[in-house]
């Protein structure tokens, strides 16, 4: 997709998210929502540029999340670090922690990266729950309970008032997907795309593979940290609960609904996930099975997420905009 | 303290065993397909509650022996289906690794929630095999333990006489050897996929009956499971089944040590530390080829 | 025997041969001879079944074979042997010729071929029990063409046997051909580096650019210096 074309469509869409709070700011339940496709979207987008545009398997997207989340919550829960440095070191931690996995894994072929990034994702559930976890400040099974607020200029940003929070959240958002949107079209990028065609032609190039997939890793691991411990100081608690794969399932029908390397597919993906999800909840435990017979269905039937046909639906919106201008 | 040591390794040893007759079957898989399959603890499951409906409400004569006479049939077609329906559709895309890693794992999600929609989310016990214990000098062994131990080594010597002397066996190792080579000579692809996706369903639903009747099943054990099985694979290297077998044993041991001295939550740590410096050290596993 | 019209395969947004067509009949040896990359062995992977986009039609026996499962064309008596053998790298000798015997036709007669086989070429029956991937690269060459006679094929598809080999081995090659032939086999074979080849040619094709440039009988081209000079290097 041409960089006007997928600036465009982001423009559009956040054009209309912004508006949203103008009809929906009394309404609790659909705010709530907004709120968490903003998360989502940024968190899939990550995702997104690590599988479809840098070739990395990466199945610890959700690990991810979950690290900026506890991380942010010790921090401004155990040592009374105030919310709004918590979210930034928590987004550098997460990013170290990028660092440290993608240091020994992403030198390996594909799915051992898939294997080793999903082990630790599975690890991370009797880590926090286990000694270990309780001593920096997990709270175990329990999970914590009691995460603060963010205070900025003397202003707090909770769940009670959803309007400011969705505003600050709106703003993170814009600004990251700027950065992943830079990017995907950088310089970065072609050597992605470069790498991701043939990896022996990108080193004849003088790209390292390594360098860049470690890179974009680091980076696209301290967006979702630092997304994870928004998300943690929104709702206020926290449990390992967030680490079941009906979590993790979400996320990959983002994916796969908007299709992988097909950004900002993943956006529309979020959307009509998080609303999807959002609806099942009633459903109780028959949510999961409806995700997962989901995932199977779309997965055999659309190949390339549903962005393609939508784009060439408005098409001729779009070539009236750009014709305009 | 020697005699504890003795059961630990005992235990060591049937947990290795049992994990050997199942990560066999998914390397098998992943050496000749190519397919990452992570529905393969759901499977697991459901060696677990065939053996149960069979047992309990159906109360089938011949308790456990029709219960695997009538698995090896079971789990051959349902691995083979899953292949054919699920599997090989994907094959056309050029990213179909990545699809068939998220269609496995939504299958997986579908599976132990479908579990738990039929049976009830909490855990069925089945009755055991055979109960009683012998006594070896002053080890006590449990017989249920020494059958487990019998049963798997069967089942995987049985595999490695088919993979070996049959000609289907011979096909299914020349593909995962060179599939370019197997289709000059004329091997079908598509039914040797499918029969290695029989093959291992049948392995990990085998084992699913050994281990449930000796613990219990639960509907929500599966990634655990699965994920056990991946590490091992990757461990000992991916398609390689003599890696597997090594893979499966020090794992078991590692498991049953690690367990007993500092406790079962740090298993998986240790599990995972173990594999990451496998693999910073050898990055294709123990015994992995380039 | 065989019969090919105006056959185009594609490979990803390339267009490889174009408008082929091309005649073998029964007990013939038939050589293509032609630069490298221009789609020789293309063809020969088009009539067994090997190259997935393709369009046009192939008839063997007048059965029509086109886009047909390699593993049915394999039944069906024919075999591909490949210019880079293609071998089953952690087997041995044996194992590989076993499953050179693999198709439904040529279980009944594996013994014959064995024997065949092992007559053929003695030295490999000596190595029996080698691992391939420790082969050198002409003995593994004498395996893939051995492995493909197991498949008891009437027609034998061979892509360049003598590349990259030692004079020695192209002779004993140029020798096996001539023996696989005299069995009333039918070859059509890919090769250059071996003048010998053409000694005992019924017709010879030359592609160029994915398609036929010149047919006609071995005297056309041996008479032919420019010919010569340029596709034998004479």
């Amino acid at each position: 997709m041409s960089l006007k074309r997928m600036i465009l469509t982001l423009c559009g869409f956040y054009c209309v998210m912004g508006i949203m709070p103008l009809f929906f700011g009394g309404t609790d339940y659909i705010m709530n929502i907004l709120i968490m496709i903003l998360i989502w979207a940024v968190v899939a987008s990550c995702w997104d540029v690590i599988m479809g545009f840098a070739g990395i398997f990466s199945f610890g997207q959700v690990a991810f999340y979950v690290i900026g989340a506890y991380a942010s919550a010790i921090l401004s829960v155990s040592m009374d670090i105030p919310p709004v440095f918590s979210i930034i070191m928590a987004g550098v931690i997460t990013g170290l922690v990028g660092v440290l996995v993608g240091l020994p894994c992403l030198r390996l072929a594909g799915p051992y990266v898939a294997l080793v990034t999903f082990a630790v994702h599975m690890t991370l559930v009797p880590f926090l729950r286990g000694p270990l976890g309780r001593a920096i400040g997990s709270g175990g099974s329990q999970g914590i309970l009691t995460i603060p607020p963010i205070k900025l200029f003397g202003l707090a940003f909770s769940s009670d008032q959803l309007v400011p929070f969705f505003y600050l959240t709106f703003f993170l958002t814009i600004i990251c997907t700027l950065v992943l949107v830079l990017m995907i079209k950088s310089y970065w990028g072609t050597a992605f795309l470069a790498l991701k065609d043939s990896e022996n032609f990108a080193a004849s190039l003088g790209i390292s593979a390594f360098k860049y997939k470690l890179m974009v890793f680091a980076l696209t691991s301290f967006i979702t940290g630092l997304f994870g411990a928004l998300y943690a100081h929104y709702v206020g608690m926290l449990s390992t609960k967030m680490l079941s794969m009906d979590v993790f399932t979400i996320l990959m029908i983002m994916m796969v609904i908007g299709g992988i390397g097909k950004y900002p597919g993943v956006v529309v993906g979020a959307v009509i996930t998080v609303t999807l999800s959002q609806l099942l909840a009633p459903l109780g435990m028959y949510r999961p099975l409806i995700m997962g017979a989901i995932v199977v269905v779309l997965v055999l039937f659309l190949r390339d997420g549903i962005i393609s046909p939508i784009i060439r639906l408005l098409s001729p919106l779009q070539r009236v905009v750009v014709e305009e201008e | 303290m020697f005699l504890e040591i003795i059961e630990v390794f005992t235990s060591g040893l049937i947990n290795g065993s049992v994990y050997a007759l199942m990560a066999v079957g998914l390397t098998l898989v992943y050496g000749v397909t190519k397919a990452f399959n992570f529905a393969y603890g759901s499977f697991y499951n459901l060696g677990g509650y065939f053996a149960w409906v069979l047992l309990i409400p159906l109360g089938v004569i011949g308790g456990y022996f029709s219960v695997f006479f009538m698995a090896i049939p079971f789990f051959f077609i349902v691995g083979y289906l899953l292949e054919k329906v699920l599997i090989s559709p994907l094959r056309k895309y050029d990213d179909w690794e990545m699809k068939v890693m998220m269609l496995t794992l939504g299958l997986s999600l579908f599976m132990d929630f479908g579990y738990q929609a039929i049976f009830g989310p909490r855990i069925k016990s089945l009755p055991g095999i055979i109960e009683g214990t012998v006594q070896v000098g002053e080890v006590v062994l449990f017989q249920q333990d020494i059958v487990i131990f019998i049963l798997s080594l069967s089942g995987m010597l049985c595999f490695w006489w088919i993979l070996n002397n049959t000609r289907t066996g011979m096909a299914v190792q020349a593909v995962a050897q060179n599939p370019a080579g197997a289709q000059i000579v004329g091997i079908p692809k598509d039914f040797i996929f499918a029969a290695t996706f029989a093959i291992s369903t049948m392995m990990v639903g085998f084992g699913g009956i050994l281990l449930c009747q000796k613990n219990f099943v639960d509907p929500m054990g599966s990634t655990d499971i699965m994920i056990k099985a991946w590490v091992i694979t990757a461990f000992g290297g991916m398609g390689s089944i003599r890696g597997s077998l090594y893979a499966a044993f020090i794992l078991g041991m590692l498991e049953a040590f690690v367990g007993w001295y500092f406790g079962m939550i740090h298993v998986q740590i240790a599990t995972l530390t173990l594999l990451l410096v496998t693999l910073a050290i050898r990055p294709r596993g123990l015994m992995g080829r380039e | 025997m065989l019969k090919i019209n105006k056959l185009n395969t594609y490979y990803r947004e390339s267009h490889i041969l174009k408008d082929v067509s091309v005649s073998v009949d029964r007990g013939q040896v038939v050589i293509m001879l032609g630069p490298n990359g221009h789609g020789k062995s293309t063809l020969l992977k088009s009539i067994c079944g090997l190259v997935e986009k393709i369009d046009g039609q192939i008839l063997y026996d007048g059965q029509d074979i086109t886009g047909l499962a390699s593993d049915k064309i394999v039944n069906l008596g024919v075999t591909y042997i490949a210019e880079n053998r293609e071998l089953f790298p952690y087997m041995t000798v044996m194992e590989n010729l076993k499953l050179g015997a693999y198709s439904k036709n040529a279980r009944g007669n594996e013994k014959e071929n064995m024997a065949w086989v092992a007559s053929l070429f003695p030295k490999l029956m000596q190595r029996q029990n080698q691992l391939a991937s420790t082969m050198s690269g002409g003995e593994a060459k004498m395996l893939a063409i051995a492995r493909g006679l197991m498949s008891d094929a009437d027609l034998l598809c061979i892509d360049e046997p003598g590349l990259g080999l030692q004079p020695s081995y192209r002779v004993e090659i140029s020798q096996i051909i001539k023996e696989i032939s005299r069995q009333g086999k039918t070859v059509f074979i890919v090769e250059q580096n071996i003048p010998q080849l053409i000694e005992m040619a019924d017709k010879i094709y030359i592609m160029e650019e994915g398609g036929i440039s010149f047919e006609g009988g071995k005297y056309d081209v041996l008479n032919n210096e420019q010919l010569k000079e340029i596709f034998l290097g004479l």
